[in-house]
């Protein structure tokens, strides 16, 4: 069996998104389905409409009167945050254990997700794109990778750390080097493999922009600089650090200036209160 | 007993119980200041350099930026009994990431602010752990000023 035999039977062996989550991120990027389909999916799963009616209802979200039913708050909060909570929610099953291999505690990695993901999609609205909740989702699961990858940059990390160190690698170029394959890779391997659709595929393969042909990609770009705002503030950072590449080129073609950037820093900065309360009630 | 200073924060104390403790600096800076004599210290974790892009944002959040965070800092300090010819600083933060060049090194432009400051009031750092691509967590012990910085998937150093 080769390594990557192996690293695919791994992926095999992983506890799966549940399959609400996937079939959410089948409707998200469906613009044929509609709100009832989505309610109608989440009230299928009865852990999934408690703990969405139980957010709903929360100060965190505050509506003026208590949401009955999925259906209920659907109406009163929109379908782009319903199925948010809903993929954040889930995805903290998958993403929220310890990844000692890259430096991550207990809620570290999950914690940067759901950041990398409220930030997406703010850049997402700068961008002007339409499809925000695809952008909150790539920019919540790009990661994935690492859970399969961080037992083998744990074997090697001493090597990888040295190119990064003394080499001016990345420290995905390292992974890559030393490994034969980088988290990205692993992740959109994974994603292939729980059969995601093409284009979230696509987002968790160049969410650091591995290729600079894909530097026009709008999508691409959002994830990416999502993910490297989310670096620079530091929080569920592991021992990767922010060894990872900063392309000046995309922020001039798509318009991005400075300004921009501190803009979306100061915005989360005021609400991250809030996100954080969303963690103590998932 | 730990006082954690949040993301566009600041804890200030002179309970000699306290470890105040600062968690993931990026690009942020985390400021740590302490009055031997007094017994006072604290940290600041700043996020941005100037509040000027946002004043609003600045009245709900001094804490975020350097100019509006740094002074606070300070006064609530001396408003504890530390004097300003005793106060010992270390900084920490401001990493980068790789070719994060000119306008777009956040880290690099927060570190900037806060040396113009001091300049201007006349102000030495006595040590410091900035740039790089790390982040660092940071911790003081208000007993003793002691210094602990620690590095994801290391172990914890004393400064």
């Amino acid at each position: 069996m080769t390594a990557l035999d192996k690293m695919i039977h791994e992926i095999k062996d992983l506890t799966p998104m549940p399959t609400v989550a996937s079939r959410l991120l089948e409707m998200v990027e469906d613009p044929d389905s509609s709100m009832a389909d989505i309610a109608q999916l989440i009230q299928y799963d009865p852990v999934m409409t408690v703990d969405i009616l139980k957010i709903c209802n929360s100060a965190y979200i505050g509506l003026k009167r208590p949401a009955e039913s999925i259906k209920d708050a659907v109406n009163m909060l929109g379908t782009d945050q319903i199925i948010e909570l809903a993929l954040v929610k889930s995805s903290a099953q998958v993403l929220s254990g310890d990844r000692k291999g890259y430096g991550l505690e207990q809620g570290d990695m999950w914690r940067y997700s759901v950041y990398s993901a409220v930030i997406a999609k703010q850049v997402a609205v700068r961008l002007g794109l339409k499809n925000k909740s695809t952008i909150f989702t790539a920019a919540l699961i790009k990661d994935i990778g690492k859970i399969i990858l961080e037992k083998y940059v744990s074997k090697d990390f001493q090597k990888i750390n040295a190119l990064v160190k003394d080499s001016g690698y990345s420290f995905r170029e390292a992974e890559k080097k030393v490994i034969g394959i980088d988290h990205a890779e692993m992740g959109a391997l994974i994603a292939k493999i729980w059969k995601f659709s093409p284009r979230m595929i696509k987002l968790i393969h160049h969410h650091h922009l591995r290729d600079e042909s894909m530097i026009d990609d709008r999508e691409i770009a959002a994830v990416y600089l999502a993910d490297c705002i989310c670096m620079m503030m530091g929080n569920g950072v592991g021992s990767d650090g922010l060894s990872y590449r900063f392309k000046d080129q995309l922020m001039k073609i798509h318009g991005i200036t400075h300004k921009d950037i501190t803009g979306i820093i100061a915005e989360f900065g005021l609400n991250m209160q809030e996100v954080n309360e969303l963690f103590k009630m998932v | 007993m730990k006082q954690i200073v949040g993301v566009a924060d600041m804890k200030v104390s002179n309970n000699t119980a306290v470890a105040v403790i600062t968690y993931s600096l990026g690009s942020c800076i985390g400021l740590d200041i302490y009055d031997p004599v007094a017994r006072v210290g604290g940290i600041l974790h700043y996020m941005l350099p100037e509040s000027a892009i946002d004043k609003e944002k600045a009245a709900k959040r001094p804490f975020m930026f350097a100019d509006t965070g740094i002074p606070r800092l300070f006064k609530t300090a001396y408003a504890m009994g530390a004097k300003k010819p005793r106060i010992r600083i270390f900084v920490a933060g401001g990493a980068e990431i790789l070719d994060q060049n000119g306008f777009f090194n956040i880290g690099k432009r927060n570190y900037m602010a806060l040396k113009k400051m001091f300049f201007k009031n006349k102000v030495m750092i006595d040590k410091q752990e900035v740039g790089g691509n790390i982040n660092r967590t940071v911790r003081i012990e208000i007993a003793t000023g002691d210094i602990f910085m620690k590095t994801s998937g290391s172990k914890e150093v004393r400064i």
